[in-house]
């Protein structure tokens, strides 16, 4: 078989149209219900109430944060809370996940996913947003992000996942299993899995078989060797060549390449050339280990981990914890929370053509997301994962930075997704002013813990004070000044910042703390603010 | 996790957010809740602030030669010109670069037979920073994060994982890894001063606290109403605001009568030694002073002739005033970089990287002063008698300091000591 039929098979594949799998799927308010019944069905065995659903201006808040990454204007607040519809939440959630605030928010959860902190790269945050825009298949992306130089020739962006990796094999074969799989075999590497019997040595070294002949070329690209395979001692001490193999335990074999030596010198050469010279074109092995894994993954023997792990990551996101936790953790050993509902999301998600938008879309829909944070009375919380209290989420570097520059900006000038085109632009602006200050944040993870170094950010940084709490038309701080009365600053600011009214409390707290600094009502202003954007309401998602 | 966060007492907001205070920063490890408890009663509490223990790291960013510091080798080929010098301590010698560390090895121990094995600066440098080779997608803690997570107090007013940098390797920061952010260090850069902790001068101090009041206010009316370790953290997090914007006041030398600072000396590495030591006297567990640049693959006898004198004298400086201050018996001092240099002289006059027989010190808190650990052979190629590696070293450390060396840390269901498998504290330089 020619090296191009291969390829060109991939490439048909990989052009397919993403929904050509859709025919027949249930409707998207179906598989919400297939969520609140599985939900439903563990509380119900618990015994156990879950909270009631959210009002709707914290719904809102919510929703923004998720489906558009930060909180609501002022506009969008008053329009959605005006909106008389019985079903206006279908229709908002609808509208948003057709919204360029939508594929804007995806692209940077999947870049937090992918690639966190390795690099800030516009090539590839270029790339991630076409895909969003377009809504591409999430196994579309993985092919592309595994295999740039054949389906994606040339181009830096999809390139970087394995690129600013590709130092360290470890990193790329770990980095693979947890990120795309959902799976952690680290602790195989050195011997079988003491802990967790799916995973031995053999796992770990036929997932680093498949990146173990990449190498990057001089102009930041990637290229694979001819040959090589990996050798691995046990712990008793037996030596042991490493297959292709994928953590369903099935294998590949490589077909047999007979090469004089002299052709071997070449293709040595060549490769060489590759990796020093800018010019130097790599040569194309036909066998590729990384199209092997890629092929295997998405026609599984085993467990989909591939389906599975996007739809418990997107679960966690979107819930606050994953159905399978730790999220690396997919084995035997740990199940599911509710093991059927992650099955019948995955197969959903597999044959929708690995639908994220679809997936998130069933999710926002559901009864399960849409549950207060809030818990009464002194009774003992519910287990997490019954998933009967929404669980609090820290923002995201990125959401926490887009929300600062949108809750502390004149509500005049953020008039959101209503303005079409328009807030198209703006938000693009948004997203690059909000990238310095978002490196600045801590990402979550497990077990995160918000450092002092924020508060001490937050309390004394000159950033903070000269920028979100500026005294300057475009600024909330200005819009307040231009309130007479200190109630409707309170109100407004609240409004703008926690996107909710304050309580008759607060209100007069906020007003109090104004009216005794009527001599200096400006930095007053800025100290109200202040005191809203640092609280804990607005650095967490709820 | 968010199950132990809660107390199942809503009649008590206070003690359940003092009890969240705490499971902040235990949550997902078989957190030792009795010592956390117990560093809550003020008297306890005021007690321990003089009985804790602190360590000092002066790291020798890009490896010292242990030939022209604790282990020299003179009139052999790989020895360099230098001369040894008779120490306080009967029968040790150490390099004549160091003059007034000789009048002090009574109180240090010196291990000779490290054999870490890798020799390149980020390999080194991971290995002597965290005790364990890396592995991947696991973040492990630094030595200052574990020893500001086992020292100090939850609701510390002070920094408890204080690093500076001088240059070049030194500025790598150090991290918490899966401890979390809490552990992370104050790190300090281009000024002696650590950012964001002095207040703006656009605000008064009354409108700062007036304006922090306000937050506390709608902070707390947020927090009784979920379940929620993080966002305790968050509440945690600006309540240690205030303590540590007067900590400011520690990072200022000119506090300092002019005779202390004299007897530190002007060079940065001695200012930052006295930073140290005010630290570390103010109660913070753990500072990390680095000082680079030593990696002399060129003129590397040169190289040590300015380093040491300023390794000597600073070092010598801040072991005094510990001692003046009955702080030495509470306080570990160790002095370590990446890795040691080659025997072997190359052609620049240079040493290279070398790993497999090198040295570093121990003084202070739980050490037994003038020990001396390990043996390298007559040219300084191999370690002959007590080689340790890299987790050997962290037990020895944590045994000093009263942590248990083989305590866990639980990763989701992975236990994770402290110090690697297998690691053994050396008996031998423990007090």
């Amino acid at each position: 078989m020619s090296r191009t039929c291969l390829w060109g098979l991939l490439l048909t594949l990989t052009l397919l149209p993403a929904r050509s799998g859709a025919a027949g799927l249930p409707a998207v308010e179906s598989l919400a219900d297939q969520i609140d019944q599985a939900v439903h069905t563990r509380l119900e065995a618990a015994g156990v109430q879950p909270a009631g659903p959210l009002d709707d201006e914290r719904f809102l808040r919510r929703l923004m944060l998720d489906l558009a990454g930060r909180v609501p204007t002022l506009a969008e607040r008053e329009a959605f809370l005006s909106d008389e519809s019985p079903d206006k939440r279908t229709a908002w959630v609808e509208q948003l996940v057709a919204s360029p605030d939508f594929a804007m928010h995806l692209r940077n959860e999947l870049d937090l996913q992918l690639l966190a902190r390795l690099k800030t790269d516009n090539d590839w945050r270029e790339y991630l947003l076409e895909a969003t825009r377009a809504n591409r298949g999430w196994d579309d992306l993985f092919r592309e992000i595994m295999l740039p130089e054949r389906l994606r020739e040339g181009e830096q962006g999809p390139a970087a996942f394995l690129r600013e990796r590709v130092r360290d094999l470890d990193d790329l074969t770990n980095d693979t299993a947890v990120l795309f799989f959902g799976v952690n075999i680290g602790c195989a590497k050195c011997h079988d899995h003491p802990l967790v019997s799916d995973w031995e040595q053999r796992h770990y070294y036929g997932m680093a078989s498949f990146f173990q002949r990449t190498y990057r070329t001089k102009t930041g690209l990637l290229a694979e060797r001819f040959d090589g395979r990996i050798k691995f001692k046990t712990v008793v001490g037996d030596e042991l060549e490493a297959s292709f193999m994928f953590l369903d335990g099935a294998a590949t074999y490589e077909p047999p390449v007979e090469l004089s030596d002299e052709r071997r010198k070449e293709l040595d050469e060549l490769v060489r050339k590759a990796q020093r010279e800018d010019d130097a074109e790599p040569p194309r092995p036909e066998f590729s280990p990384r199209a092997e894994l890629v092929r295997m993954a998405l026609a599984p023997t085993g467990p989909d981990y591939f389906s599975r792990n996007m739809v418990n990551r997107t679960w966690a996101r979107l819930m606050g914890q994953g159905l399978v936790e730790p999220l690396d953790q997919m084995h035997s050993e740990n199940p599911p929370s509710h093991p059927e509902l992650l099955d019948a999301l995955a197969k959903d998600f597999a044959t929708s053509g690995y639908d994220l938008k679809r997936l998130i879309h069933a999710m926002v829909l559901s009864e399960t997301y849409a549950r207060d944070s809030r818990i009464t009375g002194g009774a003992e919380p519910p287990a997490a994962d019954l998933f009967a209290v929404a669980i609090p989420r820290p923002l995201t570097p990125r959401q926490l930075s887009l929300s600062l520059l949108v809750a502390t900006a004149n509500p005049e000038t953020m008039p959101g997704t209503a303005s079409g085109d328009e807030w198209e632009k703006k938000r693009d602006e948004l997203e690059n002013r909000a990238n310095s200050f978002a490196t600045r944040v801590e990402i979550p993870g497990e077990n995160f813990q918000v450092s002092v170094d924020e508060a001490l950010l937050f309390s004394n940084g000159d950033r903070v004070a000269g920028d979100y709490l500026r005294d300057a038309g475009d600024r909330l701080v200005r819009h307040l000044t231009s309130l007479e009365a200190d109630d409707d600053v309170a109100i407004v600011a609240t409004q703008v910042v926690l996107s909710r009214s304050p309580a008759p409390e607060e209100q007069s707290r906020i007003a109090d703390y104004l009216s005794a600094r009527s001599d200096r009502r400006v930095e007053a202003i800025q100290q109200v603010v202040w005191a809203l954007m640092t609280s804990p309401e607005f650095r967490f998602n709820h | 996790m968010k199950r132990k966060a809660w107390c199942g007492s809503a009649d008590h907001p206070v003690s359940r957010r003092g009890f969240l205070g705490a499971a902040a920063a235990g949550t997902a490890f078989a957190a030792d809740m009795t010592v956390l408890d117990a560093l809550k009663q003020p008297a306890l509490a005021e007690e321990l602030k003089w009985q804790q223990k602190r360590v000092i790291l002066l790291w020798l960013a890009g490896g010292a030669s242990q030939l022209e510091t604790w282990d020299p080798k003179p009139g052999v080929e790989t020895g360099g010109p230098f001369r040894t010098i008779q120490t306080t301590v009967p029968g040790l010698h150490i390099s004549e670069l160091l003059p007034q560390q000789s009048e002090r090895m009574q109180q240090t121990a010196v291990i000779r037979s490290l054999n870490t094995k890798i020799a390149d600066h980020g390999g080194g440098y991971r290995l002597m920073e965290t005790g364990r080779l890396p592995e991947p997608g696991v973040a492990f803690p630094h030595l200052g994060a574990i020893l500001a997570r086992e020292l100090g107090r939850i609701d510390s007013h002070v920094p408890d994982h204080v690093s500076m940098y001088t240059s070049t390797e030194g500025r790598r920061k150090g991290t918490a890894g899966f401890l979390g952010a809490r552990y992370n260090p104050m790190f300090l850069t281009e000024n002696m001063m650590p950012e964001n902790i002095r207040r703006l001068e656009a605000i008064s101090e009354a409108d700062h606290q007036d304006r922090a009041a306000l937050r506390d206010f709608f902070a707390e009316r947020f927090s009784r109403t979920v379940d929620s370790a993080a966002v305790a953290s968050h509440g945690t997090a600006y309540e240690r605001v205030r303590g540590l914007m007067a900590s400011d006041r520690l990072f200022d030398i000119s506090e300092e009568p002019q005779a202390m600072r004299d007897k530190y000396g002007p060079t940065q590495f001695g200012e930052q030694c006295l930073i140290a030591r005010r630290l570390v006297e103010a109660g913070v567990p753990f500072v990390k002073v680095a000082r680079a640049w030593w990696d002399s693959h060129g003129q590397n006898f040169e190289t040590h002739r300015e380093l040491c004198a300023d390794l000597d004298h600073c070092m010598s400086a801040l072991m005094d005033d510990l001692a003046d201050r009955g702080l030495l018996e509470n306080t570990l001092v160790i002095t370590l970089g990446e890795f040691g240099r080659t025997p072997r002289i190359n052609g620049s006059l240079g040493r290279d990287h070398f790993a497999r027989a090198w040295s570093c010190t121990l003084t202070g808190c739980g050490i037994k002063g003038g020990a001396v650990y390990g043996k390298t052979d007559d040219k300084g190629e191999t370690v002959v008698d007590g080689e340790i590696g890299a987790a050997d070293l962290f037990a020895t450390i944590f045994a000093a300091v009263g942590i248990d060396y083989e305590k866990e840390y639980m990763l989701g269901s992975r236990p994770i000591p402290i110090a690697d498998f297998g690691a053994t504290p050396v008996e031998e330089v423990l007090a």
